[in-house]
């Protein structure tokens, strides 16, 4: 029902394309009779179960944390399932889905991320732990987690990364996501390879790249800042030494109690 | 794009959640030759989804002296005496399966409980923080003690992405979008697995010494449910077809607080840090049900309980079918920093802010209890005698060993799916070290999936062809009326005669999508027959046992019955439907005898 009690039509408005029987992109309408409560996601399940089971996308956990249906919808990227649709329609009751931009399509909503991966595997995604490892935990103060930023909540969707406009003109470029990871990896007391890491980010496919023009962080879903983390990584690689330093002598008292707060 | 229609590992691991991922990961560190396939990209499984936290008896945090259940948390001080014991773990663990978990299994998994957890946060896994610097821990339903070590309300989260990047560093090779159609077992020997390469829509044949399942849970065959949509019980349905027997598959939880209207989880851990259970009067009614557990009671209790509320005509809601959750009195801080993901989660599918506002929600399909039957080392067993099926291991959610009997407590499952995983790593490792061959494989498997996948894709007789969407829908409906929190011999019956007569209507399922690439028409497909597969197994089990224990609730056999029923299902495949045996539940009588649960 709209606001005035009548049912409420919307128009889904979906590129489509399958490399195997279309020469070109286009753009196919689908009516769906709008319900409450209904996400971007939910329409796209009707018109796939009532319509065309040819259309084809990604999705999983339904709730934001599995980052499988980052789409863009009326030109910014969003996972589509936390998304109430309502919200995203036109004064038409329109809505404009495309897959992720600057990605090839592998069918419809579906795109490769190939180079994404390809990235997130360069910045070496593992921990680097120390050679002494103790009995129990590395000991870490809250202030210590608080500083990676929630770097660890990324799910990897792919929102920032296709929003990237560097990412749109190079693939070499490490991307917003990947350093996010090398962020979260330089940050943590635990990880003993910090000067590495910031020597190999430091080059000109890295944290140099970045123009700094916030993308990432409108389009992350996580409400993340992938941009405030490429800062600091920036500045940190020009005192890589004294921060490698620093973090050898942090090192060596990682087995004993921490004071906080 | 093109793929060898045959391909060869020494281990091949199906699913990649932490389960799969720790398996995976022990055995290419263990020097084996390792491919996992998974139908999602691994860090989309749904181990990642899971929030409130990971059981070890750590002992780094205690009440306050002094102050009741409700009360605020400290660190334990240095040179206190241990708060917490493997022992008390233990105790509450098999409390909570109302005694039908194996208590040798359930040994092993508490006592690992604590170097697995130090081994994740070794690995880089960050944990929310005690002032002093360790892990923290947080209160959990069932739990005596503050036990569950979080990292905010993320914490499958971050154990998958933790794992996951170490099997990368490792060298696993990952088959990402690849789903399993069969597996192949001849003469009670594993030879490998048929699979689907989504992309480009071949069938291939993948060989291997060793074959895991480790495919998560079967909660999709229900409407409200807090699982992904992937968790179709795929494994479990493949296993059973094969000819393994699938155990205690009637147990299945229901979380107390999946979101109003949509199932999606709003973690327990909203209780654990002292949020409130409200009916339409305004009432903690939980007083009524366990005074002494309040909101903290497991969940197949706090789930029935919320039931009897709506039932009795006390719900919330446009049609009274829900209850409140209530965590204003937590205030802002304190929710900003524990329960991040829930205060979203309810503001966006809920409209409600927790800072401020009550949240709708209601009882949802949340954790299979039961499924492929495997021992401690994650072997396959085919039958009640635990004769091995050489070659195939289990582990996570879609096995059940059994730790969680008829109930699993919060917290339980990261632990299960780590510690099993990474047993079952080890234990396929030494598989294939010890001489373990290829098998030959004599059967058609490939051509007859090729065929199932022909007949779904082919035109429809004219008039006919049925959807799969329409029979899935069906299914949960007839699923969440008649084999849900309450059960009845009739209902069941009932569960029953509509499944049979849906699996006879698949057979004229015909999809939309005939292109062989990334076809999800063709997925939604497969797994609606999975689902059709093994839910008729949970109902069949479900009218067999007489009595009520755990999850399994029978409002005409209200009472736990250990004379009878102190024993695990076994059903086997038949062309008449599901045969049941029954296999003896491992209990150290001495230590730890049947009692009474209450809480």
């Amino acid at each position: 029902m709209s606001d005035n009690g009548s049912p409420l039509t919307i128009t889904v408005r979906i590129q489509r394309f399958n490399p195997d029987v279309d020469r070109k992109l286009y753009l196919q309408d689908f009516k769906v009779a709008w319900q409450q409560g209904m996400t971007i996601l939910d329409a796209l399940h009707t018109i796939k179960a009532e319509q065309d089971g040819s259309l084809t996308f990604r999705r999983s956990c339904r709730h934001a944390i599995c980052g499988s249906c980052a789409m863009n919808v009326n030109g910014r990227n969003m996972l589509v399932c936390e998304q109430p649709i309502k919200a995203h329609l036109n004064r038409k009751n329109e809505i404009t889905i495309r897959p992720l931009p600057y990605l090839p399509i592998i069918k419809d909503l579906v795109v490769d991320r190939t180079t994404f991966w390809a990235q997130y595997m360069r910045v070496k995604p593992w921990l680097i732990p120390p050679e002494n490892i103790p009995e129990k935990e590395f000991r870490m103060s809250p202030e210590e987690v608080a500083a990676l930023q929630d770097a660890e909540h990324c799910i990897m969707c792919g929102a920032c990364y296709s929003a990237c406009t560097v990412v749109g003109t190079t693939k070499e470029y490490i991307g917003p996501h990947a350093l996010l990871k090398a962020f979260l990896r330089v940050m943590d007391v635990r990880d003993s390879a910090p000067g590495e890491r910031l020597a190999d980010i430091a080059g000109s496919d890295g944290v140099y790249r970045c123009h700094t023009i916030f993308n990432c962080i409108d389009a992350c879903p996580k409400h993340l800042n992938p941009t405030r983390a490429i800062e600091t990584l920036r500045k940190l690689a020009q005192k890589r030494l004294a921060f490698e330093a620093a973090r050898a002598e942090r090192q060596k008292h990682l087995d004993k109690p921490v004071t906080s707060g | 794009m093109s793929n060898p229609s045959v391909i060869t590992h020494d281990v091949i691991v199906v699913g990649a959640g932490l389960a799969g991922t720790w398996a995976a990961m022990i055995a290419g560190e263990q020097g084996v030759d390792v491919g996992v396939i998974s139908k999602v990209h691994p860090l989309r499984s749904h181990s990642g989804a899971a929030q409130g936290g990971i059981a070890a008896a750590l002992g780094n945090v205690r009440p306050v002296p002094n102050t009741g259940p409700d009360g605020p948390l400290e660190q334990v001080p240095p040179d206190a005496e241990p708060y917490d014991s493997w022992e008390l773990h233990m105790f509450d663990t098999i409390k909570g399966s109302d005694w039908l978990g194996d208590q040798d299994a359930i040994e092993i998994m508490v006592k690992d409980a604590i170097e697995i957890v130090y081994e994740y946060e070794h690995m880089g896994c960050v944990f929310s923080r005690t002032p002093d610097g360790r892990v923290a821990q947080r209160r959990f339903g069932g739990h005596s003690t503050p036990r569950a070590c979080y990292s905010a309300d993320w914490t499958g989260h971050v154990l998958l992405h933790t794992i996951h990047e170490q099997a990368l560093k490792h060298g696993v090779r990952f088959y990402s979008e690849w789903y399993a159609l069969d597996v192949i077992v001849e003469d009670n020997v594993c030879k490998g697995i048929v699979a689907l390469d989504i992309l480009t829509g071949q069938v291939v044949l993948m060989r291997a010494k060793a074959v895991m399942f480790a495919t998560g849970g079967y909660g999709r065959a229900w409407k409200i449910t807090s699982n992904a949509l992937a968790n179709t019980g795929d494994g479990v349905a493949i296993a059973y077809n094969a000819g393994v027997p699938l155990m205690d598959m009637e147990f299945v939880q229901f979380h107390p607080t999946g979101v109003y209207g949509h199932g999606i989880l709003l973690s327990e851990a909203c209780r654990g840090e002292g949020g409130y259970l409200l009916n339409s009067k305004g009432e903690r009614f939980m007083e009524r049900y366990a005074p002494g557990k309040m909101e903290l009671a497991p969940r197949d209790l706090v789930s029935r309980s919320e039931q009897t509320e709506i039932d009795e005509g006390r719900g919330v809601g446009p049609d009274k079918q829900g209850i409140w959750l209530d965590l204003r009195h937590l205030g802002r801080e304190k929710i900003l920093e524990r329960l991040p993901q829930v205060r979203e989660i309810a503001l966006n599918f809920s409209g409600v802010d927790v800072i401020d506002e009550l949240a709708p929600i209601q009882p949802t399909a949340h954790y299979s209890m039961g499924g492929i039957p495997a021992t401690v080392d994650g072997q396959v067993i085919a039958d009640a005698q635990s004769t091995p099926v050489v070659g195939l291991y289990a582990a996570g959610e879609c096995a059940c060993i059994s730790v969680h009997g008829a109930n699993r407590l919060g917290t339980n499952s990261l632990l299960d799916a780590s510690v099993f995983g990474r047993r079952a790593g080890y234990a396929m490792a030494a598989f294939v070290k010890g001489g373990a061959r290829l098998q030959p494989v004599e059967s058609d498997a490939v051509a007859r999936n090729e065929a199932r996948i022909t007949r779904l894709m082919s035109d429809a007789p004219a008039g006919k062809g049925e959807s799969w969407s329409q029979i899935a829908a069906e299914l949960k409906s007839t699923m969440t009326d008649n084999a849900g929190i309450f059960r009845d011999d009739a209902r069941l019956r009932q569960a029953l005669s509509d499944i049979r007569r849906l699996q006879e209507r698949f057979q004229g399922v015909r999809i939309m999508d005939h292109s062989r690439r990334f076809n999800t028409d063709l997925l939604g497909a497969l797994e609606t027959e999975h689902l059709l597969t093994f839910s008729e197994v949970v109902v069949v089990s479900a009218l067999a046992r007489t009595e009520s224990r755990g999850a399994h609730y029978r409002t005409d056999y209200a009472k736990r019955d250990d004379e009878h029923w102190l024993k695990h299902t076994m059903a086997h495949k038949s062309p008449d439907g599901p045969v049941l045996s029954f296999k003896d539940v491992n209990i150290n009588w001495e230590k730890y005898p049947p009692q009474e649960r209450k809480y």
